[in-house]
Protein backbone atom coordinates (compact mmCIF):
# COMPACT_ATOMS: atom_id res chain seq x y z
CA UNK A 1 0.00 0.00 0.00
CA UNK A 2 1.45 3.61 -1.39
CA UNK A 3 -0.18 5.95 0.50
CA UNK A 4 -0.78 6.35 4.53
CA UNK A 5 -4.72 6.25 5.03
CA UNK A 6 -5.62 9.62 6.71
CA UNK A 7 -7.84 9.80 9.76
CA UNK A 8 -10.11 12.01 11.49
CA UNK A 9 -11.59 11.45 15.07
CA UNK A 10 -14.73 13.60 16.29
CA UNK A 11 -15.61 12.88 19.66
CA UNK A 12 -16.40 16.12 22.38
CA UNK A 13 -14.89 14.23 24.83
CA UNK A 14 -11.24 14.65 25.16
CA UNK A 15 -10.69 11.33 27.01
CA UNK A 16 -12.39 9.51 23.75
CA UNK A 17 -10.11 10.97 21.61
CA UNK A 18 -6.95 9.91 23.49
CA UNK A 19 -8.22 6.47 23.62
CA UNK A 20 -8.62 6.44 20.15
CA UNK A 21 -5.47 7.84 18.92
CA UNK A 22 -3.51 5.79 21.71
CA UNK A 23 -4.89 2.27 20.02
CA UNK A 24 -4.50 4.03 16.28
CA UNK A 25 -0.67 4.73 17.42
CA UNK A 26 0.14 0.64 16.30
CA UNK A 27 -0.66 1.31 13.55
CA UNK A 28 1.90 2.71 10.93
CA UNK A 29 -0.31 2.64 7.99
CA UNK A 30 -2.76 5.02 9.58
CA UNK A 31 -1.96 8.78 10.19
CA UNK A 32 -4.11 11.41 12.11
CA UNK A 33 -4.77 14.23 10.50
CA UNK A 34 -7.10 15.53 13.16
CA UNK A 35 -9.51 15.86 15.68
CA UNK A 36 -12.49 17.51 16.31
CA UNK A 37 -14.99 18.11 19.13
CA UNK A 38 -18.11 18.75 17.20
CA UNK A 39 -20.13 18.44 14.33
CA UNK A 40 -19.61 21.91 12.74
CA UNK A 41 -15.46 21.68 12.64
CA UNK A 42 -16.08 18.40 11.42
CA UNK A 43 -18.21 19.13 8.51
CA UNK A 44 -15.58 21.69 7.40
CA UNK A 45 -12.48 19.65 7.74
CA UNK A 46 -13.83 16.70 5.98
CA UNK A 47 -14.66 19.03 2.94
CA UNK A 48 -10.89 20.26 3.30
CA UNK A 49 -8.86 17.01 4.35
CA UNK A 50 -10.98 14.79 2.87
CA UNK A 51 -10.39 11.79 5.42
CA UNK A 52 -10.68 8.25 4.19
CA UNK A 53 -11.53 7.38 7.36
CA UNK A 54 -13.54 9.14 10.40
CA UNK A 55 -14.57 8.26 14.22
CA UNK A 56 -17.62 9.27 14.76
CA UNK A 57 -19.36 9.65 17.84
CA UNK A 58 -23.21 10.50 18.07
CA UNK A 59 -23.87 13.04 21.10
CA UNK A 60 -22.27 15.94 19.91
CA UNK A 61 -22.97 20.12 20.68
CA UNK A 62 -24.54 21.61 17.77
CA UNK A 63 -24.94 18.91 15.23
CA UNK A 64 -25.17 14.93 15.82
CA UNK A 65 -22.89 12.54 14.24
CA UNK A 66 -26.26 11.55 12.18
CA UNK A 67 -26.54 15.22 11.18
CA UNK A 68 -23.36 15.65 10.02
CA UNK A 69 -23.03 12.70 7.57
CA UNK A 70 -26.63 14.19 6.06
CA UNK A 71 -24.32 17.16 4.39
CA UNK A 72 -21.03 16.01 3.72
CA UNK A 73 -21.10 15.29 0.22
CA UNK A 74 -18.48 12.35 0.00
CA UNK A 75 -18.79 10.65 3.08
CA UNK A 76 -15.36 8.61 4.13
CA UNK A 77 -15.50 5.57 5.80
CA UNK A 78 -17.25 5.57 8.74
CA UNK A 79 -16.57 4.03 12.19
CA UNK A 80 -19.35 4.92 14.82
CA UNK A 81 -17.76 5.27 18.43
CA UNK A 82 -20.38 6.05 20.75
CA UNK A 83 -22.20 4.89 24.37
CA UNK A 84 -25.66 4.36 22.76
CA UNK A 85 -26.16 0.92 21.68
CA UNK A 86 -29.84 1.95 19.94
CA UNK A 87 -28.45 3.83 17.02
CA UNK A 88 -26.86 0.14 15.50
CA UNK A 89 -29.40 -0.20 13.32
CA UNK A 90 -29.46 3.48 11.72
CA UNK A 91 -25.53 3.59 11.41
CA UNK A 92 -25.55 0.70 9.01
CA UNK A 93 -28.51 2.21 6.99
CA UNK A 94 -25.72 5.55 6.68
CA UNK A 95 -23.36 2.48 5.71
CA UNK A 96 -20.54 2.58 8.33
CA UNK A 97 -18.35 0.23 8.28
CA UNK A 98 -18.41 -0.60 11.59
CA UNK A 99 -20.21 0.47 15.28
CA UNK A 100 -17.95 0.37 18.65
CA UNK A 101 -19.77 0.82 21.39
CA UNK A 102 -17.91 2.34 24.18
CA UNK A 103 -15.91 1.33 26.50
CA UNK A 104 -14.16 -0.94 23.53
CA UNK A 105 -11.70 -3.25 23.67
CA UNK A 106 -8.21 -2.84 21.56
CA UNK A 107 -9.02 -6.46 19.71
CA UNK A 108 -12.43 -4.80 19.07
CA UNK A 109 -10.97 -1.94 17.67
CA UNK A 110 -8.19 -3.90 15.33
CA UNK A 111 -11.15 -6.17 14.03
CA UNK A 112 -12.87 -2.26 12.89
CA UNK A 113 -9.72 -1.13 11.63
CA UNK A 114 -9.48 -4.43 9.39
CA UNK A 115 -12.79 -3.57 7.92
CA UNK A 116 -11.92 -0.30 7.06
CA UNK A 117 -8.70 -0.74 5.83
CA UNK A 118 -10.24 -3.56 3.44
CA UNK A 119 -13.08 -1.28 2.37
CA UNK A 120 -10.70 1.88 1.50
CA UNK A 121 -8.27 -0.10 -0.52
CA UNK A 122 -10.99 -2.21 -3.08
CA UNK A 123 -13.63 0.93 -2.69
CA UNK A 124 -16.21 -2.22 -2.24
CA UNK A 125 -18.40 -0.07 -0.39
CA UNK A 126 -20.65 -1.91 2.04
CA UNK A 127 -21.60 -5.35 1.60
CA UNK A 128 -25.32 -4.91 -0.48
CA UNK A 129 -26.86 -7.61 1.00
CA UNK A 130 -26.99 -6.05 4.31
CA UNK A 131 -28.04 -2.87 3.13
CA UNK A 132 -31.49 -4.82 1.53
CA UNK A 133 -31.83 -6.52 4.81
CA UNK A 134 -31.70 -3.41 6.66
CA UNK A 135 -34.43 -1.56 4.91
CA UNK A 136 -37.03 -4.22 6.04
CA UNK A 137 -36.01 -3.35 9.43
CA UNK A 138 -38.40 -1.16 10.90
CA UNK A 139 -36.12 0.93 13.27
CA UNK A 140 -38.39 4.16 13.93
CA UNK A 141 -38.90 4.21 17.87
CA UNK A 142 -38.03 8.29 17.52
CA UNK A 143 -39.45 10.89 15.06
CA UNK A 144 -37.27 13.30 13.82
CA UNK A 145 -36.89 16.63 15.70
CA UNK A 146 -34.72 18.99 13.44
CA UNK A 147 -34.00 18.76 9.94
CA UNK A 148 -29.87 20.07 8.83
CA UNK A 149 -29.33 22.03 5.69
CA UNK A 150 -26.49 22.65 4.47
CA UNK A 151 -26.43 25.40 1.50
CA UNK A 152 -22.89 26.65 0.70
CA UNK A 153 -20.85 27.43 3.71
CA UNK A 154 -23.70 27.38 5.55
CA UNK A 155 -25.10 24.99 7.95
CA UNK A 156 -29.14 25.77 9.47
CA UNK A 157 -30.88 23.73 11.77
CA UNK A 158 -34.46 23.82 12.03
CA UNK A 159 -36.73 22.28 14.41
CA UNK A 160 -39.32 20.42 13.19
CA UNK A 161 -42.05 22.36 15.04
CA UNK A 162 -41.11 25.54 12.95
CA UNK A 163 -41.58 23.67 10.00
CA UNK A 164 -44.55 25.33 8.49
CA UNK A 165 -45.14 22.80 5.35
CA UNK A 166 -43.04 20.56 3.27
CA UNK A 167 -43.34 20.47 -0.95
CA UNK A 168 -42.13 18.36 -3.57
CA UNK A 169 -39.38 19.00 -6.20
CA UNK A 170 -38.74 16.23 -7.93
CA UNK A 171 -35.74 14.85 -5.68
CA UNK A 172 -35.68 17.61 -3.13
CA UNK A 173 -38.22 18.64 -0.87
CA UNK A 174 -38.52 22.53 -0.18
CA UNK A 175 -38.72 22.96 3.84
CA UNK A 176 -40.82 26.70 4.49
CA UNK A 177 -40.47 27.30 7.96
CA UNK A 178 -39.94 30.22 9.92
CA UNK A 179 -36.57 30.72 9.26
CA UNK A 180 -36.95 30.98 5.77
CA UNK A 181 -36.95 28.41 3.15
CA UNK A 182 -34.52 25.61 2.22
CA UNK A 183 -34.24 22.68 -0.45
CA UNK A 184 -33.03 19.61 1.06
CA UNK A 185 -31.91 16.19 -0.54
CA UNK A 186 -34.95 14.28 0.69
CA UNK A 187 -37.86 12.41 -0.42
CA UNK A 188 -41.39 12.90 0.45
CA UNK A 189 -41.36 9.59 1.56
CA UNK A 190 -38.85 9.89 3.87
CA UNK A 191 -40.38 13.03 5.80
CA UNK A 192 -43.69 10.91 5.80
CA UNK A 193 -42.15 7.89 7.60
CA UNK A 194 -39.55 10.13 9.96
CA UNK A 195 -41.50 12.93 11.07
CA UNK A 196 -44.30 12.82 13.96
CA UNK A 197 -47.72 12.00 12.68
CA UNK A 198 -49.51 13.52 15.20
CA UNK A 199 -47.92 16.92 14.30
CA UNK A 200 -47.51 16.46 10.01
CA UNK A 201 -50.44 15.36 7.90
CA UNK A 202 -49.68 14.56 3.58
CA UNK A 203 -52.40 16.56 2.75
CA UNK A 204 -51.31 16.45 -0.88
CA UNK A 205 -49.29 14.19 -3.22
CA UNK A 206 -46.13 17.18 -3.05
CA UNK A 207 -47.57 18.66 0.18
CA UNK A 208 -47.03 17.83 4.10
CA UNK A 209 -48.25 20.38 6.12
CA UNK A 210 -47.52 21.19 9.94
CA UNK A 211 -50.58 20.95 11.31
CA UNK A 212 -50.24 23.50 14.06
CA UNK A 213 -49.85 26.25 11.45
CA UNK A 214 -53.07 25.17 9.54
CA UNK A 215 -56.05 27.81 10.64
CA UNK A 216 -58.45 26.53 8.44
CA UNK A 217 -59.77 24.18 5.82
CA UNK A 218 -61.61 26.07 2.65
CA UNK A 219 -64.07 24.53 0.39
CA UNK A 220 -63.46 25.40 -3.32
CA UNK A 221 -65.79 23.40 -5.21
CA UNK A 222 -67.86 20.34 -4.69
CA UNK A 223 -64.90 17.97 -2.94
CA UNK A 224 -62.38 20.14 -3.99
CA UNK A 225 -60.47 22.40 -0.70
CA UNK A 226 -57.31 24.27 0.57
CA UNK A 227 -55.37 24.78 3.67
CA UNK A 228 -55.26 27.76 4.35
CA UNK A 229 -51.81 28.48 6.81
CA UNK A 230 -51.99 31.12 9.45
CA UNK A 231 -49.51 33.22 6.92
CA UNK A 232 -52.83 33.15 4.59
CA UNK A 233 -50.76 30.56 2.20
CA UNK A 234 -52.88 28.42 0.65
CA UNK A 235 -52.40 24.91 -0.11
CA UNK A 236 -54.10 22.15 -2.30
CA UNK A 237 -55.54 19.25 -0.23
CA UNK A 238 -56.26 15.94 -1.95
CA UNK A 239 -59.30 13.76 -1.27
CA UNK A 240 -57.00 11.24 0.90
CA UNK A 241 -55.47 14.29 2.62
CA UNK A 242 -58.93 15.84 3.16
CA UNK A 243 -59.98 12.70 5.33
CA UNK A 244 -56.60 12.75 6.99
CA UNK A 245 -57.17 16.08 8.45
CA UNK A 246 -60.56 15.51 9.07
CA UNK A 247 -59.76 13.05 10.54
CA UNK A 248 -57.03 14.86 12.93
CA UNK A 249 -59.71 17.30 14.05
CA UNK A 250 -62.17 14.95 14.85
CA UNK A 251 -60.25 13.97 17.55
CA UNK B 1 -63.96 26.01 50.20
CA UNK B 2 -67.34 26.72 49.07
CA UNK B 3 -70.41 26.45 50.88
CA UNK B 4 -71.09 22.32 51.04
CA UNK B 5 -74.33 23.02 51.69
CA UNK B 6 -75.29 24.45 48.55
CA UNK B 7 -71.94 23.08 46.27
CA UNK B 8 -72.69 19.73 47.16
CA UNK B 9 -76.22 18.05 45.78
CA UNK B 10 -75.87 14.95 48.75
CA UNK B 11 -75.46 17.29 51.49
CA UNK B 12 -78.15 19.40 50.68
CA UNK B 13 -80.69 16.44 50.30
CA UNK B 14 -79.53 15.46 53.12
CA UNK B 15 -80.29 18.86 54.69
CA UNK B 16 -83.62 19.44 53.27
CA UNK B 17 -84.41 15.87 54.64
CA UNK B 18 -83.75 16.35 58.09
CA UNK B 19 -85.70 19.77 58.22
CA UNK B 20 -88.91 17.95 56.36
CA UNK B 21 -88.16 15.59 59.69
CA UNK B 22 -87.91 18.46 62.04
CA UNK B 23 -90.76 20.13 60.53
CA UNK B 24 -93.23 16.79 60.99
CA UNK B 25 -92.16 16.17 64.63
CA UNK B 26 -92.40 20.52 65.20
CA UNK B 27 -96.07 19.59 63.68
CA UNK B 28 -97.21 16.40 65.80
CA UNK B 29 -95.29 18.28 69.30
CA UNK B 30 -97.72 21.10 69.06
CA UNK B 31 -100.70 19.64 67.51
CA UNK B 32 -101.15 16.79 70.16
CA UNK B 33 -99.16 17.93 73.34
CA UNK B 34 -99.98 22.19 72.87
CA UNK B 35 -103.43 21.70 71.34
CA UNK B 36 -102.36 24.36 68.70
CA UNK B 37 -105.10 23.82 65.88
CA UNK B 38 -103.73 21.76 62.52
CA UNK B 39 -103.83 24.60 60.21
CA UNK B 40 -101.67 26.89 62.96
CA UNK B 41 -99.24 24.05 63.21
CA UNK B 42 -98.60 23.64 59.86
CA UNK B 43 -97.93 27.13 58.94
CA UNK B 44 -96.22 27.75 61.98
CA UNK B 45 -93.65 24.38 61.22
CA UNK B 46 -93.41 25.65 58.34
CA UNK B 47 -92.37 29.22 58.86
CA UNK B 48 -90.32 28.40 61.58
CA UNK B 49 -88.40 25.42 60.11
CA UNK B 50 -87.78 27.29 56.81
CA UNK B 51 -86.14 30.14 58.47
CA UNK B 52 -84.12 28.10 60.26
CA UNK B 53 -83.45 25.78 57.23
CA UNK B 54 -82.27 29.43 55.08
CA UNK B 55 -80.32 30.48 58.36
CA UNK B 56 -78.33 27.20 59.07
CA UNK B 57 -76.77 27.62 55.34
CA UNK B 58 -75.46 30.71 55.87
CA UNK B 59 -73.86 29.45 59.56
CA UNK B 60 -71.58 27.89 57.25
CA UNK B 61 -69.98 31.03 56.42
CA UNK B 62 -69.20 31.90 60.26
CA UNK B 63 -68.02 28.57 61.06
CA UNK B 64 -65.28 28.64 57.80
CA UNK B 65 -64.16 32.08 59.49
CA UNK B 66 -63.91 30.94 62.88
CA UNK B 67 -61.15 28.13 62.27
CA UNK B 68 -58.17 27.13 64.77
CA UNK B 69 -56.10 28.52 62.08
CA UNK B 70 -57.56 31.75 62.25
CA UNK B 71 -58.67 32.61 66.13
CA UNK B 72 -57.60 31.02 69.47
CA UNK B 73 -60.10 28.57 71.55
CA UNK B 74 -61.27 30.96 73.48
CA UNK B 75 -61.66 33.91 70.85
CA UNK B 76 -63.87 31.23 68.82
CA UNK B 77 -66.14 30.46 71.77
CA UNK B 78 -66.92 33.99 72.48
CA UNK B 79 -67.70 34.83 68.68
CA UNK B 80 -70.03 31.75 68.64
CA UNK B 81 -71.19 32.45 71.70
CA UNK B 82 -72.52 35.81 70.43
CA UNK B 83 -73.34 34.47 66.89
CA UNK B 84 -75.80 32.25 68.40
CA UNK B 85 -77.15 34.74 70.94
CA UNK B 86 -77.80 36.75 67.78
CA UNK B 87 -79.42 34.19 65.33
CA UNK B 88 -81.70 32.30 67.87
CA UNK B 89 -83.43 36.20 68.46
CA UNK B 90 -83.44 36.83 64.50
CA UNK B 91 -85.23 33.65 63.82
CA UNK B 92 -87.50 33.79 66.87
CA UNK B 93 -88.55 37.05 66.23
CA UNK B 94 -89.08 37.07 62.49
CA UNK B 95 -90.89 34.16 63.17
CA UNK B 96 -93.08 35.54 65.44
CA UNK B 97 -93.74 38.23 62.95
CA UNK B 98 -94.41 36.45 60.32
CA UNK B 99 -97.26 34.00 62.31
CA UNK B 100 -99.01 37.28 64.01
CA UNK B 101 -99.32 38.88 61.06
CA UNK B 102 -101.26 35.52 59.16
CA UNK B 103 -103.60 35.09 62.07
CA UNK B 104 -103.61 38.26 63.22
CA UNK B 105 -107.19 37.80 64.68
CA UNK B 106 -106.56 34.23 67.02
CA UNK B 107 -105.77 36.13 70.26
CA UNK B 108 -105.07 32.81 71.79
CA UNK B 109 -102.85 31.86 69.06
CA UNK B 110 -101.08 35.11 69.88
CA UNK B 111 -100.74 34.40 73.28
CA UNK B 112 -99.32 31.42 72.72
CA UNK B 113 -96.85 32.18 70.34
CA UNK B 114 -95.63 34.96 72.66
CA UNK B 115 -95.57 32.68 75.84
CA UNK B 116 -93.55 30.17 73.84
CA UNK B 117 -90.89 32.43 72.56
CA UNK B 118 -88.44 31.52 75.14
CA UNK B 119 -88.50 27.89 74.75
CA UNK B 120 -88.30 28.85 70.90
CA UNK B 121 -85.13 30.71 71.48
CA UNK B 122 -83.62 28.15 73.90
CA UNK B 123 -84.52 25.45 70.87
CA UNK B 124 -82.40 28.33 68.61
CA UNK B 125 -79.17 27.62 70.53
CA UNK B 126 -79.33 24.14 70.31
CA UNK B 127 -80.39 24.33 66.44
CA UNK B 128 -77.23 26.55 66.31
CA UNK B 129 -75.17 24.20 68.28
CA UNK B 130 -75.74 21.28 66.62
CA UNK B 131 -75.59 23.09 62.50
CA UNK B 132 -71.71 24.54 64.16
CA UNK B 133 -70.81 20.89 65.36
CA UNK B 134 -71.70 19.21 61.78
CA UNK B 135 -70.38 22.29 59.76
CA UNK B 136 -66.85 21.66 62.06
CA UNK B 137 -66.69 17.82 61.12
CA UNK B 138 -67.04 18.96 57.40
CA UNK B 139 -64.52 21.25 57.18
CA UNK B 140 -61.80 18.88 59.18
CA UNK B 141 -62.85 16.15 57.34
CA UNK B 142 -62.30 18.14 54.00
CA UNK B 143 -59.15 19.36 55.53
CA UNK B 144 -58.03 15.90 56.28
CA UNK B 145 -58.88 14.23 53.03
CA UNK B 146 -56.91 16.69 51.28
CA UNK B 147 -54.05 16.41 53.49
CA UNK B 148 -53.97 12.88 52.60
CA UNK B 149 -54.23 13.63 48.75
CA UNK B 150 -51.26 16.20 49.11
CA UNK B 151 -49.42 13.26 50.76
CA UNK B 152 -49.80 10.95 48.06
CA UNK B 153 -49.31 13.46 44.97
CA UNK B 154 -45.71 14.31 46.85
CA UNK B 155 -45.21 10.84 47.21
CA UNK B 156 -45.29 10.15 43.33
CA UNK B 157 -43.28 13.43 42.66
CA UNK B 158 -40.83 12.40 44.65
CA UNK B 159 -41.16 9.24 43.57
CA UNK B 160 -40.87 10.38 39.86
CA UNK B 161 -37.75 12.59 40.63
CA UNK B 162 -35.99 9.89 41.73
CA UNK B 163 -36.71 7.41 38.94
CA UNK B 164 -35.74 9.90 36.70
CA UNK B 165 -32.55 10.73 38.46
CA UNK B 166 -31.90 7.26 38.61
CA UNK B 167 -32.43 6.53 34.89
CA UNK B 168 -30.61 9.38 34.00
CA UNK B 169 -27.54 8.32 35.66
CA UNK B 170 -27.67 4.89 34.87
CA UNK B 171 -28.47 5.30 31.38
CA UNK B 172 -25.74 4.65 28.62
CA UNK B 173 -24.80 7.96 27.68
CA UNK B 174 -23.60 8.59 31.35
CA UNK B 175 -21.94 5.35 32.61
CA UNK B 176 -20.31 4.33 29.28
CA UNK B 177 -19.14 7.31 28.70
CA UNK B 178 -17.55 7.33 32.18
CA UNK B 179 -16.17 4.54 32.16
CA UNK B 180 -15.11 4.64 28.38
CA UNK B 181 -12.90 7.82 30.62
CA UNK B 182 -11.97 5.43 33.01
CA UNK B 183 -10.95 3.32 29.99
CA UNK B 184 -8.87 5.94 28.12
CA UNK B 185 -6.90 7.26 31.50
CA UNK B 186 -5.75 3.62 32.46
CA UNK B 187 -3.81 4.00 29.59
CA UNK B 188 -2.32 8.26 29.92
CA UNK B 189 -2.84 8.48 33.61
CA UNK B 190 -4.16 4.89 35.71
CA UNK B 191 -4.18 7.13 39.41
CA UNK B 192 -6.67 8.94 37.82
CA UNK B 193 -8.26 6.35 36.34
CA UNK B 194 -8.38 4.71 39.75
CA UNK B 195 -9.65 8.55 41.37
CA UNK B 196 -12.72 8.42 38.82
CA UNK B 197 -13.39 4.63 39.47
CA UNK B 198 -14.34 5.63 43.17
CA UNK B 199 -16.32 8.50 42.30
CA UNK B 200 -18.34 6.72 39.85
CA UNK B 201 -18.71 3.90 42.59
CA UNK B 202 -19.56 6.05 45.09
CA UNK B 203 -21.99 7.66 43.18
CA UNK B 204 -23.54 5.01 42.03
CA UNK B 205 -24.23 3.77 45.52
CA UNK B 206 -25.55 6.75 46.51
CA UNK B 207 -27.78 6.75 43.64
CA UNK B 208 -28.99 3.00 44.37
CA UNK B 209 -29.33 3.40 48.01
CA UNK B 210 -31.76 6.29 48.37
CA UNK B 211 -33.62 6.74 51.09
CA UNK B 212 -37.20 7.58 51.38
CA UNK B 213 -36.16 10.93 53.67
CA UNK B 214 -38.25 13.93 52.08
CA UNK B 215 -35.83 16.39 53.43
CA UNK B 216 -32.25 16.59 54.16
CA UNK B 217 -29.53 18.96 55.28
CA UNK B 218 -28.19 21.11 52.49
CA UNK B 219 -24.65 20.28 52.15
CA UNK B 220 -25.69 16.73 51.91
CA UNK B 221 -26.97 17.77 48.73
CA UNK B 222 -24.32 19.58 47.65
CA UNK B 223 -21.82 17.11 48.34
CA UNK B 224 -23.71 13.83 46.05
CA UNK B 225 -24.36 16.68 43.49
CA UNK B 226 -21.17 17.55 43.87
CA UNK B 227 -20.02 13.97 42.95
CA UNK B 228 -21.93 14.09 39.93
CA UNK B 229 -20.85 17.05 38.78
CA UNK B 230 -16.94 15.71 39.85
CA UNK B 231 -17.59 12.85 37.39
CA UNK B 232 -18.56 14.52 33.96
CA UNK B 233 -15.92 17.31 34.87
CA UNK B 234 -13.22 14.04 34.49
CA UNK B 235 -14.97 13.72 31.05
CA UNK B 236 -15.34 17.55 30.28
CA UNK B 237 -12.37 18.90 32.02
CA UNK B 238 -11.91 22.10 29.72
CA UNK B 239 -15.57 22.38 29.44
CA UNK B 240 -17.30 23.44 32.36
CA UNK B 241 -16.31 24.67 36.00
CA UNK B 242 -17.93 25.05 38.80
CA UNK B 243 -18.48 27.31 41.19
CA UNK B 244 -19.65 27.43 44.48
CA UNK B 245 -21.02 30.27 47.16
CA UNK B 246 -22.22 29.00 50.30
CA UNK B 247 -22.57 31.15 53.38
CA UNK B 248 -21.79 28.95 56.29
CA UNK B 249 -25.49 29.84 57.88
CA UNK B 250 -27.29 27.61 55.71
CA UNK B 251 -25.05 24.69 56.06
CA UNK B 252 -27.24 23.07 58.36
CA UNK B 253 -30.79 24.29 56.99
CA UNK B 254 -32.77 21.42 55.87
CA UNK B 255 -34.41 21.07 51.76
CA UNK B 256 -36.40 19.03 50.31
CA UNK B 257 -33.91 16.33 48.57
CA UNK B 258 -33.15 15.51 45.53
CA UNK B 259 -34.48 18.87 44.00
CA UNK B 260 -30.28 20.48 43.40
CA UNK B 261 -29.22 17.19 41.43
CA UNK B 262 -32.04 17.10 38.80
CA UNK B 263 -30.95 20.96 38.53
CA UNK B 264 -26.89 20.34 37.81
CA UNK B 265 -27.98 17.57 35.04
CA UNK B 266 -30.30 20.03 33.31
CA UNK B 267 -27.52 22.28 33.29
CA UNK B 268 -24.49 20.03 32.22
CA UNK B 269 -27.05 18.14 29.74
CA UNK B 270 -28.82 21.53 28.32
CA UNK B 271 -25.41 23.55 28.41
CA UNK B 272 -22.24 21.73 28.67
CA UNK B 273 -23.73 18.91 26.21
CA UNK B 274 -24.99 21.52 23.68
CA UNK B 275 -22.07 24.47 24.12
CA UNK B 276 -19.14 24.68 22.08
CA UNK B 277 -17.74 26.97 24.40
CA UNK B 278 -16.99 27.34 28.57
CA UNK B 279 -19.73 26.43 30.62
CA UNK B 280 -19.69 27.76 33.98
CA UNK B 281 -21.84 26.74 36.31
CA UNK B 282 -22.59 28.51 39.67
CA UNK B 283 -24.65 27.77 42.80
CA UNK B 284 -25.37 30.91 45.48
CA UNK B 285 -26.67 29.95 48.50
CA UNK B 286 -27.88 32.08 51.26
CA UNK B 287 -30.97 33.48 53.61
CA UNK B 288 -33.16 35.98 51.75
CA UNK B 289 -35.60 37.66 54.49
CA UNK B 290 -37.61 34.62 55.91
CA UNK B 291 -36.09 32.10 53.01
CA UNK B 292 -33.00 30.24 52.43
CA UNK B 293 -32.58 31.24 48.75
CA UNK B 294 -30.56 28.87 46.15
CA UNK B 295 -29.59 30.14 42.79
CA UNK B 296 -28.46 27.05 40.35
CA UNK B 297 -27.13 29.10 36.89
CA UNK B 298 -24.99 28.33 33.85
CA UNK B 299 -24.68 29.97 30.65
CA UNK B 300 -25.57 28.38 27.26
CA UNK B 301 -25.07 28.87 23.65
CA UNK B 302 -28.27 30.55 22.98
CA UNK B 303 -28.48 29.54 19.31
CA UNK B 304 -28.75 25.35 20.52
CA UNK B 305 -31.86 24.15 18.65
CA UNK B 306 -33.51 23.23 22.23
CA UNK B 307 -34.71 19.55 21.94
CA UNK B 308 -37.00 17.19 23.53
CA UNK B 309 -37.39 16.77 27.35
CA UNK B 310 -36.31 20.78 28.75
CA UNK B 311 -38.23 21.58 31.46
CA UNK B 312 -39.98 18.50 32.98
CA UNK B 313 -36.90 18.26 35.47
CA UNK B 314 -38.19 21.66 36.62
CA UNK B 315 -41.46 21.41 36.56
CA UNK B 316 -41.24 18.40 38.71
CA UNK B 317 -39.29 20.46 40.92
CA UNK B 318 -42.14 23.32 41.25
CA UNK B 319 -44.73 21.10 41.63
CA UNK B 320 -42.98 19.04 44.90
CA UNK B 321 -41.88 22.51 46.68
CA UNK B 322 -46.19 23.72 45.99
CA UNK B 323 -46.97 20.29 47.84
CA UNK B 324 -44.30 20.65 50.56
CA UNK B 325 -44.91 24.25 51.73
CA UNK B 326 -48.31 24.92 49.86
CA UNK B 327 -47.30 28.10 48.42
CA UNK B 328 -46.59 29.28 44.67
CA UNK B 329 -43.83 30.48 43.27
CA UNK B 330 -41.10 29.47 45.01
CA UNK B 331 -39.28 28.29 41.79
CA UNK B 332 -38.81 30.63 39.35
CA UNK B 333 -36.96 30.12 36.04
CA UNK B 334 -34.81 33.16 34.11
CA UNK B 335 -33.31 32.46 30.29
CA UNK B 336 -32.44 35.57 29.10
CA UNK B 337 -28.80 36.76 26.97
CA UNK B 338 -27.66 32.90 27.14
CA UNK B 339 -27.80 33.04 30.99
CA UNK B 340 -30.49 30.05 32.51
CA UNK B 341 -31.17 30.84 36.50
CA UNK B 342 -33.21 28.94 38.67
CA UNK B 343 -33.80 30.66 41.77
CA UNK B 344 -35.44 28.42 44.81
CA UNK B 345 -36.78 29.81 47.53
CA UNK B 346 -37.17 27.74 50.75
CA UNK B 347 -38.91 28.90 53.69
CA UNK B 348 -37.72 28.33 56.79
Amino acid sequence: MGQRIKALIIDDEKLARDIVKTYLGKYSSIEIIGECTNGFDAVKMISEQEPDLIFLDIQMPKLTGFEMLEIIDNPPVIIFTTAFDQYAIKAFEVNATDYLLKPFSEDRFADAINKAVKQIENKSGLDKKLDGLLKHIENREEFLERVVIKSGQKISIIPVNEIKYIEARDDYVMIYSDKGNFLKQKTMKYFEENIDPAEFIRIHRSYIVNIMYVKQIQLLEKETYNALLHDSTKLPVSKSGYQDLKKFFDK
Amino acid sequence: MGNPFIKNIKIFTVYILIWVFISIIHNIVIVFLLDVKLEQAFTESIVYNTLYFLLGISLWYTVSYNTLENYTPVKIFINHSAAAVITSAIWVLSGYYILINIFNDDASYKTYLFNSGIWRFMIGILFYSITVAVDYVIIYYNNFRQKLFRESELNALVKEAELKSLKYQINPHFIFNSLNSISSLTLSNPDKAREMTIKLSSFLRSTLSKNEKQKSKLVEEISNAKLYLDIEKVRFSDKFEFVEELESECKDMEIPSMILQPLFENAIKHGVYESLFKVVIKLKCGPEKEYLKIIVENNYDPESVPRKGEGIGIKNIQQRMKLIYNQDNLVTVEKNNGLFKVNIFIPR
